[in-house]
C-alpha cells in the first residue's frame, strides 16, 4: 500500500511537472538551444545576433524562468544588470507584458527568443528548450 | 428581371452564410493576431527610440560611526552621513548598433557633492568581436573596479578597504581594447588598457603616467577567476596636514599584480582577492587580500569578511639614516587585519539595505594605515591599537 501510494505520488509529481512549466521559444524555423546557451543569451553574453525578450519585472513566469535557467532571483538579476549597465557592458533585454505579446514578438523575428508558460503554447512559435 | 436582380444579392448572401460563419471565427483570430502584430510593431518602434538612448542612475546613503577616531574609512565617533553617500546618473547613447557613447556623472558626499565624470567614453565593437573604448574609464585593477560606486551591485556594505584603498587611482584617461573568447558554457575576456591618471586631493598631488596593463577574466556565471597586471610611473608630492608637500615622488616605476576569484550559485557566495603593489623608492610596497563568504536566505544575505594589508618593504626604510628612516617608517609602514560581519537585505528588487560592523586590529608597530591614529613620542607607541566601525547603508539603482 505504502509502495503504491509513493508510486502514485511520484507519477502525479511527474505529471505535474510535465504539464506546466516554462519553455524557451523561438521562431518556428529556429534550431534547438542548450541550457548553457540560453543562460548566456538571457544574461547578455554569447551569440550577439539573437534578439532576446523578457517578460516584465514582477511576472511570475519570469521569476520561474530565471530560477530554472540563469539561477538568479529577481533582486540578483537586478544587481547583475546594474553591473552590466553601469559598466557599459550591456543593457537588459527588451520586455513584453504578456505571453501573447511574447509569442507575437518571437514569431515576427527569425532571430528572436523568449519564454512562456507551456500552457500558453501555440503553433506560431517553437519550443527550443525545456529547461 | 427586377425580381431577379433583387434576389441575387440575397441568394449570394444566403449562399455565403455557412462560409461567413466559418470565416468569422478565423477573422476574429486574424484580427487578434493582427492587433497583436500592430502592438508589437508599435512596441518595436518605441523600442527603437528608447534603444537609442538609455538613462540610469544609482544612489547610496550611508551612516557611519566608530568607537574611536582612528579614521577607518574616515569614520569617527560622531556620526557621518557624507562618507559613502553618493548619487550617479548615466546616459548611454547608441550611435549605431556597434558604437555607443557613455557618460556617468557622480556626486559624492565625501567630495562635497561636486559633480565628477567617472565614465565618459566612446566605444565601438568590431564585427570580429573586438571592442575598443576611449575616453575616461575605470582603472580595471580590482574585481569591483568597474562598479566601485554602484553599491547595489556589491554584496558588502563597501569593498574591503584593506585591498581597495591600496590604489587611490580609480579612473584614468586613455583607452582599452577587449576581446571575448566564448566557450560552450563560459567566457574568457582579455582586456588591455593604457593611459594616464591624476590625483589631486588633500593628501596627495600625484600623477600616474604611462599606465599599461592587461587583465584576463574567465567566468561561467557561477565561478569567476581573474588576473591582472599593470604598471605605471608615479610622480608628484604627498602633502602634509597643512597641504604643503612633505615627500616628493620622482617618477617612480610602480607595478600592480592582482588575482581574484568568486563563486556564486545563487545561494552561497564567496569572493576573494589578493593584490600586490610595488613602488620603487621610498613609498611602501603593499600586499593585501580578503575573503568574503555569504549565504542568501530569501531576501537576506548575511556575510563575513576577513582581510589584511601590510607593507612588505619596511626593511628598506629601516636601513635609511634614522632622521629620515624613523619618520618615514612611522608614516608609511602599515599592518592591519580586519573582520567584518554584515547583512544585506534586498528590501525591494532595486533597493538593498546593508548593516556592517568591522573590527580592525593587529597594527603591530604601525598606525594600521589609519590617518587618525597618531604617534605618541613619550610612549613610543601609536595611540590606538584597534577600531570598531558601524555602517548602515542603502543602495538603490533606478
Amino acid at each position: 500500500m505504502k509502495k503504491l501510494l509513493s508510486v502514485l505520488a511520484l507519477s502525479m509529481g511527474v505529471a505535474f511537472t510535465a504539464s506546466a512549466g516554462v519553455v524557451v521559444i523561438g521562431n518556428p524555423a529556429a534550431a534547438d538551444m542548450s541550457l548553457a546557451d540560453a543562460k548566456k543569451a538571457f544574461l547578455g553574453k554569447g551569440n550577439s545576433s539573437l534578439v532576446v525578450y523578457e517578460l516584465d519585472e514582477g511576472n511570475a513566469t519570469r521569476t520561474e524562468f530565471h530560477s530554472a535557467v540563469t539561477g538568479k532571483s529577481d533582486s540578483q538579476l537586478k544587481a547583475f544588470w546594474s553591473k552590466q549597465v553601469f559598466t557599459g557592458k550591456g543593457n537588459p533585454p527588451a520586455t513584453v507584458s504578456s505571453a501573447a505579446a511574447m509569442k507575437s514578438a518571437v514569431a515576427s523575428n527569425p532571430s528572436a527568443i523568449g519564454y512562456i508558460d507551456e500552457a500558453d503554447l501555440d503553433a506560431s512559435v517553437k519550443v527550443i528548450l525545456k529547461p | 428581371m427586377k425580381f431577379n436582380l433583387k434576389a441575387l444579392p440575397l441568394a449570394i448572401s444566403i449562399a455565403l452564410v455557412p462560409t461567413a460563419v466559418f470565416a468569422n471565427e478565423t477573422t476574429d483570430e486574424k484580427i487578434e493576431k493582427l492587433e497583436q502584430q500592430v502592438a508589437t510593431l508599435q512596441a518595436q518602434q518605441t523600442k527603437n527610440l528608447t534603444e537609442k538612448f538609455s538613462f540610469n542612475g544609482f544612489i547610496s546613503g550611508a551612516y557611519i560611526s566608530s568607537n574611536n577616531s582612528a579614521g577607518y574609512n574616515n569614520a569617527t565617533t560622531s556620526s557621518d552621513f557624507s562618507q559613502d553617500s553618493k548619487i550617479g546618473f548615466q546616459g548611454t547613447f547608441n550611435i549605431s548598433n556597434q558604437t555607443q557613447a557613455v557618460l556617468q556623472l557622480m556626486m559624492k558626499g565625501e567630495n562635497n557633492w561636486d559633480v565628477e565624470a567617472e565614465w565618459a567614453y566612446l566605444s565601438h565593437r568590431f564585427d570580429n568581436g573586438i571592442k575598443i573604448r576611449g575616453g575616461k574609464l575605470r582603472l580595471p585593477l580590482f574585481m569591483y573596479s568597474d562598479y566601485l560606486d554602484v553599491g547595489h551591485a556589491q554584496p558588502f556594505a563597501r569593498p574591503p578597504a584593506e585591498v581597495y584603498d591600496q590604489v587611490s587611482f580609480t579612473s584614468y584617461t586613455g583607452g582599452d581594447i577587449s576581446y571575448d573568447v566564448e566557450f560552450e558554457d563560459s567566457t574568457l575576456t582579455f582586456q588591455g588598457f593604457g593611459g594616464e591618471s591624476i590625483i589631486d586631493n588633500k593628501t596627495s598631488d600625484i600623477e600616474l603616467s604611462n599606465i599599461a596593463g592587461l587583465n584576463a577574466n574567465w567566468t561561467d556565471l557561477t565561478w569567476t577567476v581573474r588576473g591582472v597586471y599593470g604598471y605605471g610611473n608615479l610622480g608628484g608630492f604627498l602633502l602634509d596636514n597643512t597641504g604643503s608637500p612633505f615627500l616628493t615622488i620622482d617618477d617612480e616605476k610602480s607595478t600592480f599584480l592582482g588575482f581574484g576569484g568568486g563563486y556564486d550559485n545563487g545561494a552561497f557566495l564567496a569572493i576573494a582577492e589578493w593584490t600586490q603593489v610595488e613602488v620603487n623608492g621610498l613609498l611602501p610596497d603593499m600586499e593585501s587580500a580578503y575573503l568574503t563568504l555569504g549565504y542568501r536566505i530569501n531576501t537576506f544575505t548575511p556575510y563575513v569578511t576577513v582581510a589584511y594589508s601590510k607593507s612588505t618593504d619596511d626593511n628598506e626604510r629601516a636601513a635609511l639614516p634614522p632622521q629620515l628612516g624613523i619618520p618615514l617608517s612611522l608614516g608609511l609602514n602599515e599592518k592591519r587585519n580586519a573582520y567584518s560581519v554584515g547583512l544585506r537585505w534586498d528590501a525591494l528588487d532595486n533597493v538593498a539595505l546593508k548593516f556592517d560592523v568591522t573590527y580592525a586590529n593587529d597594527f603591530g608597530d604601525t598606525s594600521g594605515g589609519l590617518s587618525g591614529n597618531s604617534f605618541n613620542p613619550s610612549t613610543g607607541e601609536f595611540m590606538l591599537d584597534d577600531t570598531l566601525v558601524y555602517t548602515v547603508k542603502f543602495d538603490a539603482v533606478f
